[in-house]
């Protein structure tokens, strides 16, 4: 150990020597004349393993088998690879004994060349990252700033795929990989983890708005319009972002960035999320629900109720809207609030809403001949392609008349693929069942879906008729009573809680009326279809 | 040249704010990449701008229009790039390229004369076909709205 005791004399106790050699950031090795490791400080060992003292430098660096000839040579400076731990510059010096003390130095900006890349967009892959993450995270002596890491997810890339092949699929996977490296810097990291999953580690961050920024910037380039072959092709990106924090696994960090990520697709996609520990106490609280949830139909945990709606000419009850109700053993009654976003994130809604028609329907054939039975259908029941079948077999098995089921839909049905939801809708109707417009004048450009289908009636939203007389509210109301008067269409104002509003929804040209003064939801074998509500009779 | 041509139409935001000065050193440099870059592969058209907007038709060989709007799809100095048209076309309307001002301000129609002069930016021929005429009005729209703000 004649390098160490050289050094003793500037420092006095080899535990010291140790303490100082294993505190230096980079691989510090000594090599006896054969080239074989006699010494290893801490840092070596994490890169190279604990075993490498005896080993050559060929065995380290099996990629650079002129590594030796440098030493022999007693070059002071060259470089080596090793495919564990990436590439380093070595600074090589021979003390008085003949033994050389090597300095490695990590080429950061290099990982790229050394591991291994994607073939479709030259990114580097999972395991990559994973190299690239532990070196990001090596305590860097004062300098670097922090590190960010991005997740990106293409939002409606499989439409893509499915729709115009895989060649342009690929081509798009490209251009995207293209963007990306065009707004990251040199020493920043973009990794493809498959499919259409990107991560970007970005170092050197001042503070999380440089995050932010860069977030935003990605959502925007990436959902610029592609051309491709002659086709414009539009996808998004939704982007999770985790900024990492002192001694934190790049294990840890990348759940923290996924879940963002799944926060920011929640919420729409096509924009960014950055990570907050409540995060995963919201997780851990859906997923519960939706363990319940999944059990629900096959413990018989749901019931319906059902809310009379009024005609105001005649004043008589024409028929009644199912609405869902869960009671769970422990959680006592769940509000449709909070668990049909769950059911629809899940599909689970599909199962549930199969229950609902065929139970409404049912429940229906036990009134007199002319009413008429409301049940909603989700916007993603209109995506599954099972829902005429429903419908169907619904009417078939309870035995109940097409014209007295009346569906409910909501202006989120008309989103996306709206070609696809006017063919559901129309084969719904030419089995003879009524369509309405739910919660109107909640959504986005409501009068255009009024055109694109006839619906039987309008439901205009309950803040409009709750709304103070005078306002905007009101003349809202007016407006759109109006207009389906003119498109023949019937109105049905909801939420009506006083006299005072059914006497105004009177006077304007609304045709039926529901809401809590006209009548509760009550449970099926409390309704009773003969008696007319002293409200209505006025 | 039997290579089949195309036709490709946009319009984008604005997104250098304000300053005249900067719209100017915009303009020049847009003008310089276009006039270093469509010739060498066969493109040409016309793009038209002012305060609010851009509007350009590029026309040529496939592979040039999408290599080149590709990178002017990454240009931070514009954004909410709309595509207008993308179509095989038999003949070019813009034979050659050519940037001029659109727009109703008469500062800046001094102003940048002198770019559709060198360019030879013709108005006229923006009324051939119903998307160009189109473009026109859109491009005379945003202004407006660029200037009130
Ligand atoms: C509205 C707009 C139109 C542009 N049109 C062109 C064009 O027709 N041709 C072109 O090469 N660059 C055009 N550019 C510039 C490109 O975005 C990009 O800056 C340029 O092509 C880079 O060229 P260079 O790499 O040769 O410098 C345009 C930019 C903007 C904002």
């Amino acid at each position: 150990m004649s390098v160490l005791s050289c050094l003793s004399t500037a420092v006095s106790s080899s535990a010291l020597q140790e303490v100082i050699l294993d505190g230096l950031l980079h691989p510090v090795l000594v090599l006896n004349s054969d080239a074989e490791v006699i010494y290893g400080n801490a840092s070596a060992a994490a890169c190279f393993g604990p075993y490498l003292i005896g080993s050559d430098l060929n065995a380290l660096f099996p990629a650079c088998p002129d590594a030796i000839a440098c030493l022999h040579a007693r070059r002071t400076t060259f470089e080596v690879i090793s495919e564990t731990a990436g590439r380093f510059s070595v600074f090589a010096s021979v003390s008085s004994d003949g033994d050389s003390i090597l300095s490695l130095i990590p080429v950061v900006s290099d990982v790229r060349s050394i591991v291994e890349t994607d073939e479709l967009t030259g990114l580097i892959k999972r395991n990559g990252l994973r190299g690239f993450l532990e070196q990001a995270f090596a305590p860097k002596g004062g300098e670097g700033g922090l590190v960010a890491v991005h997740f990106l997810d293409l939002d409606r890339f499989k439409v893509v795929n499915d729709t115009l092949g895989h060649t342009i699929g690929d081509q798009l996977l490209k251009k995207v990989a293209e963007r990306l490296l065009s707004v990251c810097r040199k020493q920043d990291c973009v990794a493809r983890l498959g499919g259409d999953e990107f991560v970007i580690v970005q170092s050197g961050v001042t503070d999380l708005a440089d995050a932010e920024r860069l977030a935003a910037r990605l959502v925007d380039l990436v959902g610029r319009t592609y051309v491709l072959s002659g086709h414009a092709v539009n996808i998004g990106v939704s982007v999770g972002i985790a900024m990492a924090e002192r001694n934190q696994a790049p294990r840890d960090l990348l759940r923290n960035g996924d879940l963002a990520l799944y926060e920011a697709k929640r919420a729409g996609r096509g924009r960014f999320r950055v990570f907050e520990p409540g995060m995963y106490a919201a997780l851990r609280l859906r997923r519960e629900l939706e363990v319940d949830l999944r059990r629900a139909l096959a413990l018989r945990q749901f019931d319906l109720h059902y809310q009379p709606f009024l005609d105001l000419e005649t004043n008589r009850i024409i028929g009644y809207e199912a609405l869902i109700r869960w009671e769970h053993p422990t959680r006592g009654c769940v509000s449709p609030a909070d668990f049909i976003p769950l059911a629809e994130e899940t599909g689970l809604i599909n199962k549930i809403g199969e229950w609902v028609m065929r139970t409404a329907c049912a429940t229906a054939m036990s009134w007199s001949e002319d009413m008429t039975v409301a049940v909603n259908v989700s916007p993603i029941q209109f995506k599954a392609d099972g829902l005429v079948q429903t419908v169907l077999s619904a009417l078939a098995f309870s035995g109940l008349s097409p014209h007295r089921l009346e569906i409910e839909i909501t202006e989120g049905a008309f989103l996306e693929d709206t070609p696809n939801v006017l063919k559901t809708l129309h084969a719904l109707r030419d089995l003879g069942v009524k369509i309405s417009m739910d919660d109107f004048g909640t959504g986005y450009s409501s009068l255009s879906y009024l055109q694109k289908f006839p619906f039987d009636k309008i439901k205009i939203d309950q803040s409009f008729i709750q709304a103070s007389a005078g306002g905007d509210g009101e003349a809202i109301l007016k407006a759109i009573a109006s207009l389906g008067l003119s498109l023949g269409m019937a109105i049905t104002a909801e939420g009506v809680e006083t006299a005072e509003q059914l006497a105004r929804i009177r006077g304007e040209n609304c045709t039926h009326v529901q809401g809590y003064y006209t009548g509760r939801p009550q449970p099926a074998d409390r309704i009773s279809t003969t008696i007319e509500t002293e409200a209505a009779g006025d | 040249m039997s290579e089949p041509l195309y036709q490709l139409v946009y319009y984008s935001r604005n997104k250098v704010s304000g300053q005249d000065d900067a719209l100017e050193a915009q303009v020049d440099s847009i003008l310089e990449a276009s006039r270093r870059n469509n010739q060498a592969v066969g493109l040409t058209g016309a793009l038209m701008f002012n305060s609010g907007c851009f509007a350009q038709v590029l026309e040529g060989p496939l592979d040039a229009i999408e290599a080149t709007f590709e990178r002017i799809q990454r240009d931070e100095r514009h954004g909410d790039v709309s595509l207008l048209a993308l179509d095989p076309i038999a003949t070019r309307a813009f034979p050659n390229w050519a940037m001029g001002f659109v727009g109703h301000s008469t500062k800046n129609a001094k102003r940048f004369e002198q770019v559709g002069v060198r360019s030879g930016f013709d108005p006229q021929r923006l009324g051939a076909q119903k998307v160009h005429a189109i473009l026109r009005d859109l491009t005379l729209d945003e202004e407006g709205l660029a200037e009130r703000v």
